[in-house]
């Protein structure tokens, strides 16, 4: 569904993603891992067609994507849920949830959305007309996921989706990833908490310093050795 | 005590109308993050077109108002489309830069205008311009009322627009942040360009309403600009409720410096006002709310 075929990003003079590749099959839950600054970011970012990659070729659904800009891309299917959530401080949590869905299909079917969204989220529907601002973490979190959904989006990229969340809320966050992906809307997951993601997802890319260095299925990983050397320290 | 009634009036009804002009250039402000210098001078382009209305085709001023700000979105639309977007673009550039550059807008507005129709002082005489009624035995002017309810209901509509619809929404969360609105489909430079537009026809209505009250001149634009900034500095900038009262409070300090020290005086007022806010109170009128 999603295919990244050698991409190369950089920010002016500096190359941060170095011939990047890899694929979300339709359905898959698919995860990116990396620590700080690995280029994760700068990837989802170019797949949302807010930087264009400087060489190679992004493919969604068939269709070449690499020079889309990015205000096109959420009605193609591919919803973003930005690192640091990026909401909307002064709307409401329910203008927030609107915002979501602009592209013409998914604002037809608004109410109805927003009434599957609140059900998945019964505190967004007892808050819909706070600011957004006024949110704890966690409910900002389940926000800007609800947001990401509005859009009914054939794949969804979350980003650091956990950061900043307290420990119980964290595994909450990653069993409803799965819960969504069990819906049947294809997940691209990029984290830096490789154990539990790894306990998720079906399949996992670790990028480091801009490049893919292994990947596999997720058991798989879990028992290399130098994933628990790296990243699990056991 | 019937002539400050009057005069706090009459300051409350001018406000309201300085209040339109200084929502249009918050709107810009929000969106671009910068001040529109260039701001006043779209006021004197909608005050010269909204004359030229009625003085050639004898169009009622509040008539022409809706020409001159078609015109005006227009006008806006392009100028930051072609020109100020065009700064935006080179990486290189600084915001200050794009400031910089309202200026030189403001320039040239200012001298084509002059070109076309001189330094000459006009004014529009409608058969109501000089016209007042009475309240007990206040005078209220007739064309500063009329001013002040299209002003309230134009800005009573921008706030329907940017609360009630999809666009108006768009415009909200493009100022709010720019690339968040990129993920959720929303095109940013065309959303820039419509409010530019937007707020220049505010500047247009501002200016059009305001035109029985003031000679009308191709350096009045600086003095608008001036007005507008200084509003949207009490106001506490950003917000447009901020503008409004703002805009209120400016027309009220104006109207009492025409009164009791001089008629000449009266933009001097506004001036000092602007001073001893920044020096005691930077964070503007929203400052004394929120406390
Ligand atoms: N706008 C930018 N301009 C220049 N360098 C950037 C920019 N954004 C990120 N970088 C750099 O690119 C590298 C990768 O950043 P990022 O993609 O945010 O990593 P991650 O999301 O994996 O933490 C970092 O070294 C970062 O400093
Ligand atoms: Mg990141």
């Amino acid at each position: 569904m999603l295919r990244v075929n050698h991409v190369h990003v950089a920010y002016g003079d500096v190359h941060i993603l170095w011939d990047v590749s890899f694929s979300v099959g339709e359905g898959e839950l698919v995860a990116l891992l990396g620590a700080n600054g690995a280029g994760k970011t700068t990837m989802l970012n170019s797949i949302s067609g807010l930087l264009h990659p400087q060489e190679g070729e992004i493919e969604f659904s068939g269709r070449n994507i690499t020079r889309v800009p990015g205000h096109k891309i959420p009605a193609l299917g591919i919803a973003h849920v930005p690192e640091g959530r990026r909401l909307f401080p002064e709307m409401t949590v329910k203008e927030n949830l609107e915002i979501g869905s602009l592209s013409p299909p998914a604002r037809q079917k608004r109410k109805e959305t927003l009434e599957w969204v609140f059900t998945l989220f019964p505190v967004l529907k007892e808050k819909q007309n706070q600011m957004a601002g006024t949110l704890s973490g966690g409910q900002q979190q389940m926000l800007a996921i609800g947001r990401g959904l509005m859009a009914l989006p054939r794949l969804i990229m979350f980003d650091e989706p956990s950061l900043g969340l307290a420990p119980v809320l964290v595994k909450h966050m990653f069993q409803l990833i799965k819960d969504i992906n069990q819906q049947g809307i294809t997940v691209l997951l990029v984290e830096q908490n490789v154990m539990q993601v790894l306990e998720v997802c079906h399949r996992a890319y670790v990028i480091e310093n801009g490049r893919i260095v292994l990947s596999g299925a997720s058991a798989e990983l879990l028992n290399n050795k130098y994933i628990k050397d790296v990243y699990l320290g056991i | 005590m019937h002539l400050l009634g009057q005069t706090l009036i009459s300051g409350f009804l001018l406000g309201g109308m300085y209040a339109l002009i200084a929502i249009g250039m918050t709107l810009i402000m929000g969106v671009m993050k910068i001040v529109n210098l260039a701001h006043g001078a779209l006021v004197m382009v909608g005050m010269y077109v909204t004359y030229i209305c009625f003085v050639l085709w004898h169009i009622n001023p509040y008539a022409g108002m809706f020409i001159s700000m078609l015109l005006l979105f227009v006008l806006g639309s392009l100028i930051q489309r072609y020109m100020i977007n065009r700064l935006v673009e080179v990486d290189s550039i600084l915001p200050e830069n794009q400031v910089l550059l309202t200026v030189g807008i403001s320039l040239v507005l200012t001298e084509v205008i002059r070109f076309i129709f001189k330094s000459d002082y006009l004014s529009v005489s409608t058969g109501f311009s000089g016209k007042t009624v009475f309240l007990g035995k206040m005078s209220v002017s007739v064309p500063m009322t009329i001013g002040f309810v299209i002003a309230m209901v134009f800005t009573y509509l921008l706030h329907l627009f940017l609360n009630r619809t999809d666009l108006g929404m768009t415009i909200r969360a493009t100022a709010q942040d720019r690339d968040a609105a990129v993920y959720m489909g929303v095109n940013v430079s065309r959303v820039t360009m419509i409010t530019f537009g937007l707020g220049s026809a505010f500047a247009a209505a501002g200016g059009s309403l305001l035109l029985p009250m003031f000679y009308l001149w191709p350096d009045i634009g600086h003095l608008f600009t001036a007005k507008a900034f200084i509003i949207t500095i009490l106001g506490g900038m950003g917000s447009t409720a901020g503008a409004l009262l703002g805009g209120l409070t400016l027309g009220i300090a104006e109207s009492l410096g025409a009164t009791y020290i001089s008629m000449g005086y009266k933009d001097v007022v506004g001036l000092v006002v602007f001073l001893l806010v920044l020096l005691f109170m930077p964070g503007g009128i929203k400052s004394l709310v929120k406390r």
